[in-house]
């Protein structure tokens, strides 16, 4: 889910930018920095809205850099246990299939997959029902339960389930074409 | 690591922080990240290369799955939906998922459920009525 937080952050300035544009020099490093990174706690940051406060800054002996404690607002998108979500299917094989829910990835083992629902390889890779009702393939909406997640230092991945009630696919474009 | 074993969205176990955060539904999010395109846009001639993926795939995401396309609906959906007594966390994935019977807003957010919240099926009922007529006159 997305979430508006605030967080805290000590940058790190070179004096060559001390002047009447500190500050936004300090933003526009702060969005650079920030902005697109992952962190297990807080999740994708998507992007700054706002800076509520800069505080005063600290000299560091020996390099004459100056670290100023920010304090900003942004969106961040973090995935929960339990949490259901709608994703785009992107890639599917006989182990299961990806989605994608924005920033994040989640795989989908065939196990997790109703059990009336086959794999058929092909051109374009699917599971299907039996009588063929449902079918998954890539750029499927689907709607799915988040089971567990893994966080590594860059990258949050996620494990889910579309085998309960009220979850699977929610829109099917090839269906359509 | 304990606080990752404990966490479960579905009894609303998402830490503190997050709990107390304001969540943001996706209609929501599209509009805060297209204001922030335009602004890139404006301020710089390769608005590009200060896009990271993250925000891409975001934005992509968010206009795709959002159901409440024009900005009032949206404003008017977490209007609605803040008369029940639901936290942000619930409020969002109803807002999101837009469930259409009792048992599948119960199935979405299993917490509305938990502890005597008052929030009956009756209550529920009512409140993806007035949900789905939003969703009519938007």
């Amino acid at each position: 889910m997305f979430f508006h937080i605030q967080l805290e952050r000590n940058m790190q300035l070179h004096p060559r930018h001390f002047g009447p544009h500190l500050r936004d020099k300090l933003v526009a490093k702060l969005m650079k920095d920030v902005e697109g990174t992952c962190s297990g706690r807080h999740g994708f940051v998507v992007a700054i809205t706002g800076v509520d406060d800069i505080g005063k800054g600290l000299i560091r002996e020996g390099t004459g850099f100056v670290t100023f404690p920010v304090k900003y607002q942004c969106v961040v998108f973090r995935p929960f246990k339990g949490e259901i979500l709608e994703a785009v299917v992107t890639m599917v094989n006989k182990m299961g299939f990806f989605a994608e829910a924005g920033p994040v990835q989640i795989f989908v083992s065939n196990h997790l997959i109703p059990d009336d629902m086959e794999f058929q390889s092909g051109d374009v890779p699917n599971y299907t029902t039996s009588d063929g009702s449902v079918k998954i393939q890539k750029e499927c909406e689907v709607r799915l339960k988040i089971i567990g997640t893994r966080v590594d230092a860059t990258e949050i991945f996620c494990i889910g389930t579309i085998k309960d009630d009220f979850l699977g696919v929610t829109s099917d474009p090839g269906a359509a074409a | 690591m304990s606080l990752e074993e404990e966490e479960n969205a579905a009894e609303l176990k998402i830490g503190d922080e997050f709990l107390k955060a304001k969540c943001l539904m996706n209609g929501e999010v599209a509009r805060i990240l297209d204001k922030r395109l335009d602004q890139l846009q404006q301020f710089s001639d390769d608005p590009s290369n200060q896009i990271s993926q993250v925000f891409e795939k975001s934005h992509q995401y968010v206009k795709r799955f959002s159901r409440f396309k024009n900005n009032d609906a949206v404003t008017q959906v977490r209007e609605v939906l803040s008369r029940y007594q639901l936290t942000e966390f619930e409020l969002v994935v109803i807002g999101n998922l837009c469930p259409e019977t009792v048992e599948e807003a119960i199935a979405m957010v299993p917490s509305m459920k938990s502890k005597g919240r008052g929030l009956d099926d009756d209550a529920i009922e009512k409140m993806l009525h007035d949900l789905s007529l939003i969703k009519k006159f938007e």
